[in-house]
């Protein structure tokens, strides 16, 4: 029986290093609806509100004495409070209007900071074609035969433009010719 | 602001017609950048600070029903069109009339994403 049960912390302990390696790949680089914003509005943001249960739990963890066994069931907790679709969250996603206007200031701040430091792509943007998001294309030189024979088409039209001659042989002005009954019906 | 950043959006605006509106928030509604129209119709709503994390959290909620992480969410009302995207920790949203060209603004998103980069930092720890 006792050797069950140390195989079964074994895999207890397994279980909690994944589940650390999990966390961490979440908490990491890529943005997710739960990666802390500013520091001091960590506590205020209602993205982070939502998983309460799990920082409830948590705390309830750190109180008892601490075990690979509760830190494998707070960490299977937090995860099932993640994991679960709780549409009840949506409710309760409106910022205290005091910390509305807090950010908008310092968002602002920090905003007119950075943009003294920026080169900002719409300034170096010029020329025909600007639009285009695949600017790869644009960017590749012609090959010259092509050049040459463009040119040599301009040429060749142009000439041809220039040489039309209009020759003429009848009256420029042409008088129509209305029959007068279709005055007669009409009036 | 710079008046060169505002510039360059209020150029994306009225390439789009129809398009009112262009706002970048964070993702709980608080604004960071918005341009609109001179004659802008009642799209408050839409911009509300409870709208915009409402779809914060429909994106993550239904990331769990098994479709995966979205990245937009298109609303069409019956006078306006509402167009989310998720550029966490950003959300980028973009208001227009209900006949405005979805494909246009869908196509603003890699104009935009060079500045997104940057009003990030200002949102998130350095």
């Amino acid at each position: 029986m006792d050797y069950v049960r140390s195989i079964f912390e074994c895999l207890a302990s397994i279980c909690s290093c994944w589940n650390c390696t999990d966390d961490l790949s979440s908490q990491g680089i890529e943005p997710s609806e739960r990666t802390h914003l500013l520091a001091d509005s960590v506590n205020q943001s209602p993205a982070l509100r939502r998983s309460n249960s799990a920082d409830l739990s948590n705390d309830y963890s750190q109180s008892l004495p601490k075990k690979d066994d509760q830190n494998a069931l707070s960490r299977l907790v937090q995860n099932t409070a993640i994991n679960m679709i709780n549409v009840g969250a949506l409710e309760s996603h409106t910022l205290e209007h005091q910390e509305y206007t807090d950010r908008i200031k310092l968002y602002s701040q920090r905003l007119q900071q950075q943009w003294n430091n920026i080169q900002h792509p719409g300034v170096v943007l010029k020329g025909l074609l600007k639009d285009v998001p695949n600017q790869s294309y644009l960017s590749k030189c012609i090959n010259p035969d092509d050049t040459a024979q463009m040119k040599m088409f301009i040429h060749k039209s142009q000439s041809a433009v220039l040489g039309i001659q209009i020759d003429h042989r009848d009256a420029v002005v042409v008088p129509f010719h209305i029959p007068s009954h279709i005055h007669k019906y009409n009036y | 602001m710079s008046d060169d950043i505002k510039k360059y959006f209020n150029g994306l605006l009225h390439k789009v017609s129809g398009l009112y509106v262009i706002q970048i928030t964070d993702r709980d509604g608080v604004p960071l950048l918005r341009v609109s129209h001179n004659q802008e119709k009642n799209v408050d709503f839409a911009l509300m600070p409870s709208f915009i994390p409402t779809f914060t959290t429909a994106c993550d909620q239904a990331s769990k029903l098994g479709l995966g992480r979205n990245k937009t969410i298109i609303s069409m009302y019956s006078n306006y069109q509402v167009v989310q995207m998720n550029k966490l920790p950003l959300i980028l949203t973009f208001v227009g009339a209900e006949d405005c060209n979805t494909g246009h603004i869908l196509a603003l998103e890699h104009q935009v994403d060079g500045y997104l980069e940057d009003i990030k930092l200002a949102v998130t720890e350095p």
